[in-house]
């Protein structure tokens, strides 16, 4: 008889070769990690055997961050040190936080960076560094489980998510200390993980939606391989939104819309969302909330997201349009993501595709454990598996021409990795410079789509405006990342930049939260220098004391003392009531050129003082 | 593992080097192709493994998007027989085909105020598909004939065509985002 294979932890089976890879879905509502063991797929549960890790962290006293249950908890009572749904800050910017709605109950700080920072109990947190805190709950889950450190990981993402978005999705992995084969798309992953299971061939659509986001994929399956057709969706769309629409009904039934009270708000998404849930079974349900009490059917909870549900159903038609296929050409609908469950979204999907849509597959789950097969295979588990993803880019690149018009380079639905070169020329003569600004959407004017960055080529050989022949690069990688190069053609001038979006953290932002999260040190370094400013202070107005003393009223006349003194008045406040390093330090210039001429006089006076009695010779 | 980088679009997916293509062949040639020198293949590779990688399924879609594409296709044609155009520029003189482009601007404008616009839009896109076949068997046959300059006039009409797909496209679009 052969016995069961069970390994210790901190060994693996395969003493060699075999890498320890987890799958990682990184929800707006909920986080899962998923690994293969022997040979099957699954999520991993906490020590409380929870597979769902809410994707919500509290800030807590003592610098204790906690996420999941226990921070979910924490929401109504605190909910300003609670951050949940942060998936729907990620790449996005400061001026973006108005067309997000004014769904987010947050107090946002005023920032120089580009990236929206909370301001908590633990100071400004921006989603990368939140969003970090889940993936490391999930790594010391798996490696606690696994008994040994993950080598890599595959983090899934919105389809629809932008260059900026994913970017930050890399970032936060970075923060978190993992290693990340790739970034995959959500719809794929559950198209991988649906696939392997019914071994299935032909053109799939699978349907995602999520918490906050949406994605319809077209997915042809054919011995092993998925290649994606087309995809399309919304990245700020989700049953989020549902919540907020009952939410919104609700707080007018009980007329408190205008409600500035944070907690009665969050109170509200509460009941709205525990309501959403209880209609999944029921025809209808009681409500309570501020002393009001009614009832919400479900006919008017159809009515409240049919618009939304509708804006789904576009993004399903605008895919089959790309992928040039009928409906029924579609030989199953998969539905993923926990908004999936919603009655009225199954019949309107059923509807469209005209046919029963797939169920039968946990929706909060696929995601994880297709991500999970996926980091399996690209650890090297399999060297045979035929298995192979082709992805596409949800939106096309372009670059701004004349006129703030935006010409298309890669379109979207374009099979990744993707390298292509456009050329350009000068319009003026003589011109030794060309401004590169790339963007990223479908519109055709600059203002509408997404600024992913800008650089300029310069030494460009004076010519006749048209002579130059400028080669534009645009390579998007297999995570869907794009770097941008130009270069002038006769001459052979370069110029190349790692696209970093606009929306993202700055390398030297990640830097230094790098440097925070391994060292801890920030406070200190704070504190530190904060004490060495004071003592320099110190040192200073000692100095000016020491001086004015010995030179009594010699040096200054009484106006010059009285300006010296209110000087080293204003340091004294700052150096008693400041705690920022940077202000003390200030003040103390401020106090040392305020006296530059009295130094200035001292040292003359001394010169001349070592001077008298001396001949000019002995100098 | 690497893709010949100085093979032809055909050559590289054992294709012959005409205008029809078996989509099917093209398919699996493409599939199996990646399979091999995908990215994803080479995770854990060295640098320069990895380089290859990203290099030779870059050139792979770019290939594949050529051959799926009928417009691509005819030029690149033209392009290995030595008749370089730019499409952007080129223009037809075949009065006829222009009217009948005219003709067809109209009518997405009528179908864009249309009470039905997607169906009247639908429908457009259609008569166009049909237009683009007659293009297409002209360009099959002059090519086949050798007279370049003829495949080459039907060449820019497709070009043509796909500007009004696209049109029709960005209504369609602009009218979903309302």
């Amino acid at each position: 008889m052969a016995l069961l294979q069970i390994s210790e932890p901190g060994m693996t089976t395969a003493p060699h070769q075999h890498r320890l890879a987890a799958g990682i879905d990184l929800g707006t509502t909920n986080s899962l990690i998923a690994t293969v063991r022997s040979g099957s797929a699954d999520t991993l549960a906490d020590e409380k055997g929870e597979h769902l890790l809410p994707s919500i962290i509290h800030y807590a006293e003592n610098d204790i961050v906690e996420v999941g249950e226990s921070a979910k908890e924490k929401a109504l009572e605190d909910p300003m040190n609670t951050l949940a749904s942060v998936k729907r800050l990620m790449g996005r910017g400061t001026e973006d936080l108005t067309t997000l709605g004014g769904h987010l109950p947050y107090d946002f700080a005023d920032t120089e960076s580009s990236v929206p920072r909370i301001k908590t109990r633990a100071g400004e947190v921006s989603a990368i560094e939140a969003s970090a805190e889940i993936l490391r709950v999930l790594k010391a889950r798996a490696e606690k489980t696994l008994g040994d450190d993950l080598s890599g990981v595959v983090i899934t993402v919105p389809a629809y998510f932008d260059d900026a978005q994913r970017e930050a999705t890399r970032d936060a992995a970075k923060l978190a200390n993992l290693n990340v084969y790739r970034l995959i798309n959500e719809p794929t992953a559950a198209a991988i993980a649906y696939g392997l299971d019914q071994k299935a061939e032909g053109v799939i659509a699978v349907y995602d939606l999520g918490g906050g986001t949406f994605d319809v994929s077209i997915l042809r399956l054919s011995k092993g391989v998925f290649e994606v057709l087309a995809t399309g969706g919304n990245s700020a769309l989700g049953g989020d939104d549902f919540d907020h629409a009952i939410a919104q009904w609700v707080l007018e039934q009980a007329q408190l819309e205008n409600t500035n009270d944070q907690k009665l708000l969050r109170r509200a998404l509460t009941t709205a969302r525990e309501a959403k849930e209880a209609l999944t079974g029921q025809e209808q349900v009681k409500i309570n909330l501020g002393g009001w009490e009614g009832e919400l059917s479900r006919t008017t909870f159809n009515q409240l997201i049919d618009s939304l549900v509708k804006k789904t159903l576009m993004a399903c038609r605008r895919s089959l349009r790309d992928a040039s296929l009928e409906k029924d050409q579609i030989i199953n609908v998969v539905m993923v993501g926990g908004s999936t469950r919603v009655p009225y979204v199954r019949e309107k999907v059923a509807e469209f595709f005209e046919k029963e849509p797939l169920v039968n597959i946990d929706p909060d789950r696929v995601v994880a454990i297709g991500a999970a097969q996926q980091a399996d295979v690209l650890a090297g588990n399999k060297p045979d598996d035929e298995m192979l993803l082709l992805d596409v880019i949800p939106l096309s690149l372009g670059l701004e021409m004349m006129g703030g018009l935006v010409e298309k380079v890669i379109s979207r639905n374009t099979t990744i990795p993707i390298t292509r070169a456009q050329e350009f020329t000068t319009f003026k003569d003589g011109q030794t410079a060309l401004s590169i600004h790339v963007l990223q959407g479908e519109r055709e004017t600059v203002e509408s789509n997404r600024s992913l960055g800008k650089f300029v080529l310069r030494n460009i050989p004076p010519m006749v405006a048209g002579a130059a022949r400028i080669k534009v690069i645009f390579q998007v990688d297999a995570d869907g990342l794009l770097s941008v190069s130009a270069e002038e053609a006769t001459t052979g001038t370069k110029s190349q930049i790692e696209i970093k979006p606009s929306y993202g953290l700055t390398d030297v932002e990640i830097e230094g939260m790098l440097r925070d999260s391994i060292e801890n040190a920030k406070a200190d370094m704070e504190i530190r220098s904060l004490r060495e400013q004071q003592v320099e202070a110190d040192r200073s107005m000692e100095a000016l004391d020491a001086a004015m003393k010995q030179d009594e009223s010699t040096l200054l006349s009484e106006e010059e003392r009285q300006r010296l003194l209110a000087a080293r008045e204003s340091l004294a406040v700052v150096r008693s009531t400041s705690e920022h390093s940077e202000e003390i330090k200030a003040a103390i210039k401020a106090m040392e050129k305020a006296a530059d001429f009295y130094v200035e006089r001292r040292m003359n006076s001394s010169v001349r003082e070592a001077m008298s009695g001396h001949n000019v010779d002995e100098f | 593992m690497s893709v010949d980088l100085t093979k032809n679009f055909f050559e590289v997916f054992g294709l012959p080097q005409q205008y029809e293509v078996d989509r099917d062949a093209l398919a699996s040639s493409f599939r199996a192709l990646q399979a091999q020198v995908h990215p994803d293949r080479f995770v854990n590779g060295t640098d320069e493994e990895r380089r290859i990688a990203m290099q030779s399924t870059a050139f792979l879609n770019e290939a594949n998007d050529t051959l799926q594409n009928e417009r691509l296709r005819a030029r690149y044609l033209l392009e290995l027989q030595g008749v370089e155009f730019s499409d952007e520029t080129g223009t037809t003189n075949d009065q006829d085909f222009l009217m009948q482009q005219l003709e067809i601007r109209g009518l997405i404008e009528d179908a864009e105020n249309a009470t039905d616009p997607f169906e009247e839009l639908d429908q457009l896109r259609k008569m166009i598909k049909s237009r683009k076949l007659d293009v297409e068997n002209n360009f099959q046959t002059s090519y086949d004939q050798g007279d370049f300059i003829v495949a080459k006039q039907a060449a820019i009409k497709l070009r043509f065509c796909e500007r009004i797909f696209g049109e029709i496209q960005a209504i369609e679009e602009r009218l979903e985002d309302l």
